[in-house]
């Protein structure tokens, strides 16, 4: 971070992130701001490139539905969409780490990272929710922003999955941060998964939550258990700092549609 | 070569070996502990524990780093016990070491909540009205308006909201509702105080202040067994878990200890090393069975036909064949067995055992001025008199220096009472006893005989002041011939009792076999060792019994079976010995300091209480649906004329006579009674005596279904009452919520059934009647799916608070490790919230008031000695008299505005009228004056110079300071003004603590083991385990029941009419629960009737944990229901079937776990599994499968609604009307459509049954 040429580039793209606040903002429990702020918003996504054009205009949709709409109304559409049930939980790690103890240690973690890039979290809530996770990549250069999206596609892409599976118009955000990083076509193998997922948590889901794994000595097991491993997260390291393939922001079609 | 150059004499390459070649050193890196090293780092650990409805009440350590909590331990620092005694730690199990996974969870409880409906009529109305009360107002006197958001309930649609905007309302509708209709029409549940009890404090005092009502948990939960208040006149007390260390012989009696109470049982574990012999009686193969030498497996709900057959040996063989020393001066001592009872002279020449003589029937009162009617009698053997022992109840008020157990009579003369009159008796009296085994019940087995029974006793023959000649027997003669021995006083053919063990006849081994299926010759063998042991060592036999065995109807039965045996032999008050029951952690030990926080004691006295079984019975019609009728419950020796009525009018009648409680209390608002009784120039007592008796004013329970009764608000809170704790979850969920339900059954008027006589009829119940339904949780249980309002409390690692058991001797505090996360406060910061609003919202609608409380005759107060007869003023058998032949009426005032500034503030009746509990007072202006200093006083405003109560840890340091427990001072005290009522020196039991003062931060840095105080009977000592009723048999002092013994004739006149002043057993009743209801359209599968049990589990604690993830995974992830491999084979249902149970309240759909453990004939579903997981639609009722609440609703039973007679009298959570449901039946199938009702399409149909 302290990379000179790096502060530049980041300084560069600010303006063009603007756009990660704004679906962290879509993603918050809707207040009159955020109705009152529908056009600013409709504004900044207009101007984002790398979103597709059919993606722009149907978050646009749901800018003006959200100012049309009764706040009430959405309000308790959002509280019955995230404020109970873990399955469209906006906590990144209900999705990785469920109820085991990993999960303190790696809220620790992600509030170390925001330290150490001179942020401190000033509101109720937990370091990985979401809107709060876009926040905070708002203000990263590109190159962090691809890595990080990289390293919850998985999550963008059941969310999203379940999200629509529910008719919400959240899984636009999903699906569009998915979009920045290339990988819209990871919801599509979710898509089915979560078409066929039980409702609720049939005995079988649980069972097969909680089954044991065989030792992997792989490091594609580093979102669950082998991170219990130390030989495990030392793969898992190994694969961050040696990413094989580096997942970066897609480059807009024409620098020229920039504004 | 020597090598001697080349070898080296100081350094060798391969380090030593050592450990005798078992160990060796390397040098190698050791990166690979970095993992484990990440992975346990903290910053800091914090002290807390789980304030759930578990007595385990375990210390555990909280793991902070960056201020989130990360894991929790155990803790290992309890106080060591002492040489030969195993140690107290680790404390814990498996739900406890989950619980941090609540705290992130998504089923986390974040923002206040409220539904949709309610919040935008409120806005509107607050922006038409300005003044919260009157926008309030408009919405509820609006029925289209409040039906619109009652009608939400249940349905989701909530939204968040903000503090202040919710507190508003709240305060708004709470001001309304005492202005319109009254303040006793607020109402509040919340459970076992004892888990964290500032937590309870909080709301309880809150409500107190306002004039609002605390509705019982104990009794409600079916936890309180009423035969210890009948026993023992103590609502429960027993020996703490370590004490099991110290018995020679332990049955563990339908008690799961390894999968219940996991943290205790290494004692029962351990003392098996010791040579102990352990015993369970469980009807299935339970996880306790496992653990013991021998395991009984008798029929479900018939254990009081056992334990008549074991005290049947026990009194044969240890008190009249060979009589055991021991046992005999024991019973003499401390039981009303040398007692006198009248024999009532009956039309067949034969007599029916009545009251217990008293000193007034007698010339002169036997020389007794003071209380003559209330002091027992007895035979001295010495003397060859009748004496007046002392002790009995009559000596406890009026008088000091008499109330003790020394073997004297009032005078001081020494005495040796007889047990038995057989040496010296008069005449033989035929004496009839009524007989209930050979009821036939369906899927019972019974053992025919006639309704009653003769047995011949040697009676005396005794003169009264009346001049009428009476015969008088004891109650150990009644008692032997009770138990079915025959005393062999006339021909053998002439009595109805056994000479020996394998004659068919009650209450012989063999009679039991009949009934029960467990063998005769093993019940004899048991009965026997039990008895033997308990002679050899002097009383350390134990009982450790589960709270199943006190959910049967007849629990009262089936509870003084085995006390009975207990006494019989010694057992109570013995180290090592005795009756435990661990249920509901009733045992908030510092209770004296607790009651003045938590019921506003400091600053108006009464508060509203009210026994919650009678409260949902009468206010959620579960009456309206009653099918058991009073005439099966008399005894044959009972007038049916003089019992006429139904279930709620034995209620009403208990109200009206000062027995129980009433809430809401009279048909009009309470505020309004001063006015008007001004205004006719009476006192407010007086013009409330002349209404009612004119009938002008009624109790508010003759017309529960008239809205000026109505329970307007209710508060939930650490509890999940429409859940786990819901018994007829169905009924509440139509009348007091007025949303949808799975009701079966028809009501009275449908089925054109004998109507109530006290109560007032209407055709169409009004449905929804309470106005706001506000639950404080830190999870959304089905309680909070179905309120108004969700408040966010801060979980147990979020909180300070204060925590004990009856299982340990020890204060442990929670305390808060890290911050209420999101929006969430703890329970002390809501309520003072809404304190502070209401005090802001009030003004204008409400100032200084006169409220009129009713306040029934209490235990432990002069009040029970109220009614030594049977009186109904309203029937004119006598006068209306407050306090004596009705409740007490007693006039509060109330400053309505300065309801926040005394919510933080300690009042001035404490330094008025002193502290105290358990009929004991004592000063303690030193106290409050401590406390001053200690949390600094108030500044200014109405409170000023009262000592602050700003903080949940300032709430701690009231209860701390003023408990006689945590404070040796006070001990001293207390056990001081104990001995001016006993004329014995207690105060050696308190002065070596005398200086010891327990503050909060010393129970943050260590558990503390509390201090003897006469609140309870036992002793926190270096040398003994904490065991009950042992100051009673070692310091004399009497037990706060009639005789001052333990009673075991219970000579009520209800008593005596519903066949239960001596021990009987009863065959389950019938709720025609399963019988009643019109078949419902079949499914194709065969179906069959069993008997519904809720034991506990051991994946959750109640509804709590029942889901968590972690928890659910032992388990099978779901409701289950477990059924016998016989049954699910009749009706074709295989493993993991999903199966419907239903009956006339409802219906469950659950999952079928088939196995050998289950006996024949009963389903098991374990207690509280919750709503919220994984279940499908009914096939029965269409809507969502309930909880294993929806198929019960309660049943009372009119013994328990007696008061104002010593023991039996009133006190909250004490006795009353308990919710039991075990004796219901379910009619179980094979579903055939599993429906999840959210058209996501993953129905399923199962295969039908072939």
């Amino acid at each position: 971070m302290s990379d000179p040429a790096e502060q530049v580039e980041q300084d560069e793209v600010v303006q063009g992130m603007r756009s990660l606040r704004v679906l962290a903002r879509l993603l918050d429990y809707p207040t009159p701001e955020l109705q009152q702020a529908s056009g600013e918003l409709i504004e900044i996504i207009d101007a984002e490139p790398r979103l597709s054009a059919p993606l722009r205009g149907r978050l646009r949709d749901w800018c003006r539905r959200l100012a049309a709409t009764a706040l009430l109304d959405l309000q308790a559409e959002y509280v019955g969409l995230f404020d109970k049930g873990r399955s469209t939980s906006l906590l990144l790690f209900e999705h990785v780490h469920g109820e085991s103890r990993e999960r303190g240690q790696a809220m620790i973690d992600l509030l170390a990272e925001y330290r150490a890039a001179g942020f401190e979290l000033d509101a109720r809530e937990l370091p990985d929710h979401l809107p709060l996770f876009l926040e905070y990549l708002s203000t990263r250069g590109e190159v962090d922003i691809g890595r990080w999206l990289g390293e919850i596609r998985h999550i963008l892409a059941l969310l999203a999955a379940r999200l629509e599976e529910r008719g919400a118009e959240h899984a636009l955000v999903p699906l569009a941060l998915l979009a920045l990083i290339g990988a819209e076509a990871d919801v599509e193998a979710h898509r089915l998964q979560v078409a066929e997922e039980a409702p609720d948590h049939t005995p079988q889901a649980l069972d097969a939550v909680w089954e044991e794994e065989a030792v992997r000595f792989s490091a594609d097991s580093d979102q669950d258990c082998a991170m219990q491993s130390a030989e495990g997260r030392r793969l898992a390291e190994r694969k961050q700092t040696t990413s094989s393939e580096a997942v970066r922001i897609v480059t807009p079609p024409s620098a020229g549609v920039r504004s | 070569m020597s090598h001697f150059i080349d070898r080296l004499k100081y350094l060798t390459r391969k380090p030593p070996e050592f450990a005798g070649g078992h160990g060796e050193t390397r040098d190698e890196t050791r990166q690979w502990e970095d993992g484990y090293r990440q992975r346990w780092q903290h910053d800091k650990v914090v002290r807390s524990t789980h304030g759930v409805n578990c007595t385990g009440s375990c210390s555990w350590k909280i793991y902070v780093k960056n201020g989130l909590v990360t894991w929790e331990t155990q803790q290992t620092d309890y106080p060591r016990t002492r040489p030969d005694l195993p140690n107290h730690e680790p404390r814990g199990c498996p739900r406890g070491a989950s619980y941090s996974w609540y705290l992130y969870s998504a089923n986390r409880l974040k923002y206040p909540l409220v539904r949709k409906a309610l919040v935008k009529l409120w806005r509107e109305a607050l922006a038409e009205h300005g003044d919260p009360v009157d926008a309030w107002a408009s919405i509820v006197e609006d029925p289209a308006r409040s039906a619109e958001y009652k009608r939400a309930r249940g349905m989701g649609g909530f939204v968040r909201a903000d503090w202040d905007e919710i507190q508003t309302l709240i305060a708004a509708s709470n001001v309304y509702t005492a202005k319109q209709y009254g303040p006793d029409r607020v109402v509040g549940f919340s459970p076992i105080p004892a888990m964290s009890m500032v937590s309870y404090a909080s709301g309880a005092r809150y409500l107190s202040l306002i004039g609002g009502v605390c509705l019982s948990f104990y009794d409600w939960y079916c936890d309180l067994p009423p035969a210890s208040p009948q026993t023992w006149g103590e609502q429960t007390d027993v020996p703490e878990s370590a004490d099991w260390y110290n018995s020679g012989y332990i049955i563990a009696w339908g008690s799961n200890v390894p999968q219940t109470r996991t943290p205790d049982a290494h004692f029962f574990t351990e003392v098996r090393y010791k040579g102990t012999k352990t015993v369970a009686i469980t009807p299935d193969y339970a996880e306790v069975s496992k653990l013991c030498d021998e395991w009984l497996s008798p029929q479900q709900g018939t254990d009081a036909a056992l334990a008549m057959a074991m005290g049947h040996v026990i009194l044969k063989e240890f008190h009249l064949d060979k009589p055991s020393a021991y046992f005999t001066d024991y019973v003499r001592r401390y039981t009303d067995m040398p007692m006198l009872v009248e024999l009532e002279a009956r039309e067949d020449g034969s007599y029916a055992p009545g009251k217990q003589l008293r000193a007034s029937d007698f010339a002169a009162n036997l020389g007794q001025a003071n209380n003559p009617q209330w002091k027992t009698l007895a035979w001295d053997e010495t003397s060859d008199r009748l004496v007046v022992p002392r002790g009995s109840i009559g000596f406890r008020w009026g008088e000091d220096g008499h109330w003790n157990l020394e073997p004297v009579d009032a005078d001081g003369n020494d005495v040796s009472l007889s047990l038995s009159l057989i040496e010296r008796h008069d005449s033989v009296a035929r004496v009839a006893f009524p007989y209930f085994g050979g009821i036939e019940r369906e899927h019972f087995k019974h053992v025919a005989g006639n309704d009653v029974l003769y047995h011949n006793l040697p009676s005396k023959r005794l003169t009264l002041a009346s001049g009428r000649e009476v015969l008088a027997v004891t109650v150990f003669d009644l008692m032997c011939a009770n138990y079915g021995i025959d005393r062999g006083l006339v021909g053998e053919s002439e009595d109805d009792g056994a000479t020996t063990y394998d004659q068919v006849r009650p209450y012989t081994p063999a009679w039991q076999e009949a009934i029960t299926g467990v063998p005769a010759a093993q019940v004899t063998r048991l009965a026997r060792e039990f008895a033997d042991n308990a002679d050899k060592t002097r009383g350390r036999s134990m009982i450790i019994v589960g709270a199943g065995m006190n959910h049967w109807y007849h629990m009262d039965m089936n509870y003084r079976g085995l006390i009975n045996m207990l006494v019989m032999c010694g057992c109570v008050g013995q180290s090592g010995g005795g009756w435990s029951h661990y249920v509901g952690q009733e045992k908030l030990r510092p209770q004296t300091g607790w009651t003045p926080l938590a019921f506003g004691l400091d600053w108006q006295r009464p508060p509203r209480h009210m026994n919650g079984t009678s409260f949902f019975y009468n206010h959620s019609s579960q009456w309206r649906y009653e099918k058991l009728e009073i005439k099966e419950l008399l005894s044959p020796l009972a007038r049916p004329e003089d019992f006429k009525g139904s279930l709620i009018d034995f209620n009403v009648r208990a109200e009206r006579m000062g027995w129980l409680p009433s809430a809401p209390q009279l048909d009009t608002n309470p505020l309004r009674l001063a006015a008007a009784a001004e205004a006719d120039g009476k006192s407010t007592a007086d013009y409330v005596v002349e209404q009612l008796k004119s009938g002008k004013l009624r109790f508010a329970a003759e017309d529960p279904d008239d809205p000026q009764n109505f329970p307007h608000n209710l508060f939930i809170w650490r509890s999940n009452l429409l859940g786990s704790s819901g018994k007829g979850h169905e009924y509440m969920l139509k009348y007091l919520l007025g949303t949808k339900h799975g009701i079966q059954g028809k009501n009275l008027g449908d089925t054109g059934a004998t109507l109530p006589e006290e109560v007032v009829w209407r055709d169409e119940a009004p449905e929804g009647k309470v106005d706001l339904l506000v639950t404080l949780d830190f999870r959304m249980s089905t309680t909070c799916l179905y309120s108004d309002i969700v408040l966010p409390t801060a979980t147990w690692y979020e909180k300070d608070d204060l925590n004990t058991s009856d299982m340990h001797p020890f204060i442990h505090p929670l305390t808060a490790a890290t911050d209420p996360a999101w929006e969430s406060r703890s329970d002390w910061e809501i309520y003072k919230g809404i304190a502070k609003a209401f005090s802001r919202v009030c003004v204008g609608h409400l100032g200084e008031e006169t409220d009129l409380v009713t306040l029934p005759l209490q235990h432990d107060s002069p009040g029970e000695l109220s009614q030594p007869d049977v009186l109904d003023w309203k029937r004119g058998e006598c006068e209306p008299i407050p306090g004596k032949t009705m409740p007490n009426l007693i006039e509060v005032k109330r400053n309505y505005p300065d309801t926040y500034e005394r919510f933080t503030s300690v009042g001035p009746l404490l330094d008025s009228l002193g502290n105290g509990g358990k009929g004991i007072n004592w000063d303690t202006q030193s106290e409050v004056e401590l406390l001053g200093r200690l949390n600094y006083v108030k500044p200014d405003g109405a409170a000023k110079g009262r000592p602050r109560i700003d903080t949940a840890i300032d709430a701690a340091e009231m209860i701390l300071t003023l408990a006689p427990e945590t404070n040796g001072q006070v001990a001293v005290k207390a056990w001081g003004a104990l001995s001016k009522i006993t004329g014995r020196d207690h105060t050696h039991l308190a002065r070596p603590k005398q200086e010891e003062k327990i503050r909060f931060r010393d129970i943050v840095a260590q558990p503390r083991k509390i201090i003897s105080s006469p609140t309870w009977s036992g002793l926190e000592d270096e040398h003994v385990s904490y065991n009950a009723c042992y100051t009673n048999v070692h310091e004399l002092i009497p037990w706060r029941t009639l005789s001052g013994r333990q009673q075991l004739y219970q000579d009520h006149a209800w008593m005596r009419a519903f066949g239960e002043s001596l021990l009987v057993y009863r065959p389950p009743i019938n709720t025609k629960a399963a019988t009643s209801l019109k078949a419902p359209s079949s499914n194709g599968n065969p179906e069959i009737a069993l008997n519904f049990l809720t034991p506990h589990q051991k994946w959750g604690i109640h509804s709590t944990y029942s889901d968590n993830l972690l928890m659910q995974t032992l388990s099978r992830g779901g409701p289950i229901v477990w059924l016998s491999e016989d049954d699910a084979r009749s009706i074709g249902i295989e493993d993991n079937d999903w199966i419907e149970l239903y009956n006339a309240n409802g219906a469950i759909a659950a999952r079928a776990v088939v196995s050998q453990r289950v006996k024949t004939g009963m389903v098991m579903m374990y207690h509280a599994q919750e709503r919220i997981v994984n279940v499908p639609g009914s096939e029965i009722t269409g809507t969502r499968g309930g909880i294993h609440n929806s198929v019960t609703r309660v049943c009372p039973k009119p013994t328990h609604m007696i008061g104002g007679y010593a023991q039996l009298a009133y006190g909250f959570n004490y006795y009353g009307t308990v919710g039991s449901n075990r004796d219901e039946f379910v009619i179980v199938r094979k579903m055939h459509n599993i429906d999840w009702l959210d058209g996501e399409g993953n129905d399923t149909v199962q295969e039908a049954v072939k």
